[in-house]
């Protein structure tokens, strides 16, 4: 366990180091979008001195390292400053706007993980053999196509030619949950609403499913990949010489040791998703931080965009800190590195 | 005449390639009588492996090999059976030893679970504690001073030889009544290597399991052995027991092998002259010793 926290430290000073580098380029990037974000905030109409007054205001007018440093001042206090584009604190809009993409998020990676392994299990299994012929063109065409694009083809065949799921938002009108954690799935159950917390459910299905498709190809491919690789180990042989059940050997002989090297991919690709929500939020109209960021770049929303790619960035760092715990647990060898004798 | 342990006759394999097929064992008959210990000795490719795995029924599964012959275990036929049934036989009547320990053993597993799920072959519902006491006993016969350390370790935390010794227990502990050595520990330095042979013999004599040993060490298979078969590039080309092979070898193939002898001392492979014409020379079958069917 030494060793886990050890790795899990070292692990949180690089990312916090990563956070800091993504902080002063992203901050850099945007200042030199062209534009001045206090005209396009104030309008055609505005005055220069009401322009400049603005600028003034937000320090535009300062050296950058100086509106760096009001930046970090900021930060230290919790604060990522006033969004033009909503007139309210970043952290504000990002509270209300991250637990959408969040739950969107961590639906999909279920999903990818739920159907991604078992799918890559099933085709080494039986390797070679029409299952696993099958699961490669499935898997194959999950990963061709970008997620927007079965967004697009899901909600086209699955909510309007056949409605069997709802075309846009979250949940029904009907339901009026209290804001506590802004997960609608957990609020709901927190205020006993099953059948809101169905509705939502529904609501994810399909937004999720496309996010999640180009992921479960990959872990699939990668899953059995990996698997088929470790069926030719001598652990395997000798697995099988003393008669184990052949679905025994793959799940505890082929499968277990094969998700090691899996895992630090399908934790990549789910934090890539994170990227990809971007386009699935805005085909299924989900009030997601996405369709935020979008708006708030078009309006060259300063403060905003730092704060949405800063937290982007610290969610995928998370998601990889993640992994990496995860691969540390099942690999004795990293989890018993410095006790072994 | 008694029931042999095993009973091996005509048995012919070849895998089948895109192209053409490979017959790699052409016709090999071999026996071993309960309890006996009989060497199957030859050079790398002759087709040891292969008749070992052809015997615990891991081919027959595979699409591209095909097989004829006959293969016998305790007066049963392995072909006749069910798979399901050769799987039951596998890991308590019939086990087998691999040559690498270390990676042999499932590496994300301890021990104790790994000699856990072997014994729960012969007994599905035993918990982890039973089997435990059950293995303590086993592991000090193969010298395992501290047996609650090496159940508690990975594979990985022990030495090569530790998990040899490991091996050879998770092989016995169910008393097949057949155990198929392949080639024990070549990856193991020479001292280890014997050590490890001498638990096995002592173990196997008391356990009373007949032993088919792989080997290309003609040195250990003289120590090791009552019986001996000599296969030449899928072919048995002499037997007989082990002091009449060794004391006058009638086959040029088994005469280079032991002229090969003194360079092998070493656990190395022995390099013996390409003579394959003189190879083709017909089997030599040494009049068993009096008393032994
Ligand atoms: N799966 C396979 N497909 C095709 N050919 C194979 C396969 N397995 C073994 N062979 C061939 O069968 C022959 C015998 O192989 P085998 O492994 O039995 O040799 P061996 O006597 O055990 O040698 P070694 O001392 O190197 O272990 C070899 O020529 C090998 O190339
Ligand atoms: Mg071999």
């Amino acid at each position: 366990m030494k060793a886990v926290l050890g790795l899990l430290a070292g692990r949180l000073a690089i990312s916090t180091l990563v956070l800091a580098g993504v902080s002063v380029l992203i901050f850099g990037i945007a200042r030199v979008i062209p534009g001045n974000p206090a005209r396009i905030a104030l309008g055609p109409n505005a005055t220069k001195e009401q322009v400049a007054k603005l600028a003034a205001e937000l320090h535009l007018d300062e050296p950058i390292w100086i509106q760096y440093g009001h930046f970090v001042r900021d930060l230290s206090r919790g604060e990522l400053g006033i969004s033009l584009y909503t007139n309210r604190p970043v952290t504000t809009d990002i509270a209300q706007f991250l637990p959408a993409t969040l739950e969107l998020v961590l639906i999909a990676g279920i999903l990818m993980i739920g159907i991604g392994l078992p799918l890559g299990m099933v085709a080494a299994k039986y390797r070679g053999g029409f299952v696993d012929n099958l699961v490669r063109i499935v898997s194959l065409l999950g990963v061709s196509a970008p997620s927007f694009v079965w967004a697009v083809i899901l909600m086209l065949l699955f909510a309007f030619y056949l409605p069997l799921f709802p075309i846009a938002g979250r949940i029904d009108t009907e339901f009026a949950i209290e804001h506590v954690t802004g997960f609608l799935l957990v609020d709901s159950l927190i205020a006993g609403e099953f059948r809101a917390f169905g509705n939502a459910m529904w609501h994810l299905f399909l937004p999720a499913f496309a996010l999640s498709l180009s992921g479960i190809g990959q872990a699939a491919r990668l899953t059995r990949a990996n698997m088929v690789e470790t069926y030719e180990k001598p652990y395997i042989e000798m697995a099988r010489s003393y008669g184990f059940p052949a679905w025994r050997i793959a799940r505890r002989y082929a499968f277990k040791p094969s998700l090691i090297p899996s895992l630090t991919i399908i934790g990549l690709d789910f934090a890539a998703m994170l990227g990809n929500a971007f386009l699935v939020e805005a085909i299924f109209a989900w009030p997601g931080l996405s369709r935020y960021g979008v708006a708030v770049i078009l309006r060259k929303d300063l403060n905003a965009i730092v704060g949405t790619v800063l937290i982007i960035s610290a969610a995928f760092l998370i998601a990889n800190l993640i992994v990496d715990l995860l691969i540390a647990l099942l690999n004795p060898r990293i989890r018993y590195a410095r006790s072994a004798r | 005449m008694t029931r042999m342990a095993l009973e091996i006759s005509d048995l012919r394999l070849s895998f089948e390639g895109i192209t053409e097929t490979t017959e790699v064992l052409h016709g090999i008959s071999l026996s071993v009588a309960p309890e006996e210990r009989v060497a199957l000795v030859g050079e790398s490719g002759s087709g040891k492996s292969v008749t070992a795995r052809a015997v615990l029924g891991l081919l027959q599964s595979q699409k591209r090999v095909r097989m004829s012959g006959r293969i016998e275990f305790e007066g049963q036929d392995l072909a006749a059976m069910t798979s399901r049934q050769r799987q039951a036989l596998r890991g308590s009547r019939l086990s087998m030893i691999f040559q690498d320990p270390v990676s042999s053993l499932n590496p994300v597993y301890r021990i104790q679970t790994q000699f856990h799920e072997v014994l729960k072959r012969d007994d599905p519902s035993i918990s982890l504690e039973d089997a435990k006491r059950r293995i303590r006993p086993m592991l000090s016969e193969v010298s395992i001073a501290e047996p609650d350390r090496v159940l508690e370790s990975f594979p990985f935390q022990l030495s090569g030889g530790m998990n040899q010794r490991v091996m050879i227990a998770m092989a016995l502990i169910n008393e097949p009544s057949l155990l198929i050595a392949d080639e024990p520990g070549t990856a193991l330095d020479v001292t280890v290597q014997d050590q490890t042979l001498r638990l096995m013999r002592r173990l196997v004599e008391r356990r009373r399991a007949a032993v088919l040993f792989i080997s290309h060490n003609l040195g250990i298979v003289r120590e090791f052995s009552d019986r001996i078969y000599v296969i030449h590039t899928g072919r048995i080309v002499e037997e007989g027991p082990t002091d009449a092979v060794f004391a006058n070898p009638g086959h040029p193939y088994t005469r280079a092998l032991l002229a090969a002898v003194p360079r092998i001392t070493g656990g190395d492979i022995p390099e013996i002259d390409e003579n394959p014409s003189a190879y083709e020379a017909p089997r030599v079958v040494h009049a068993p010793a009096a008393g032994v069917a």
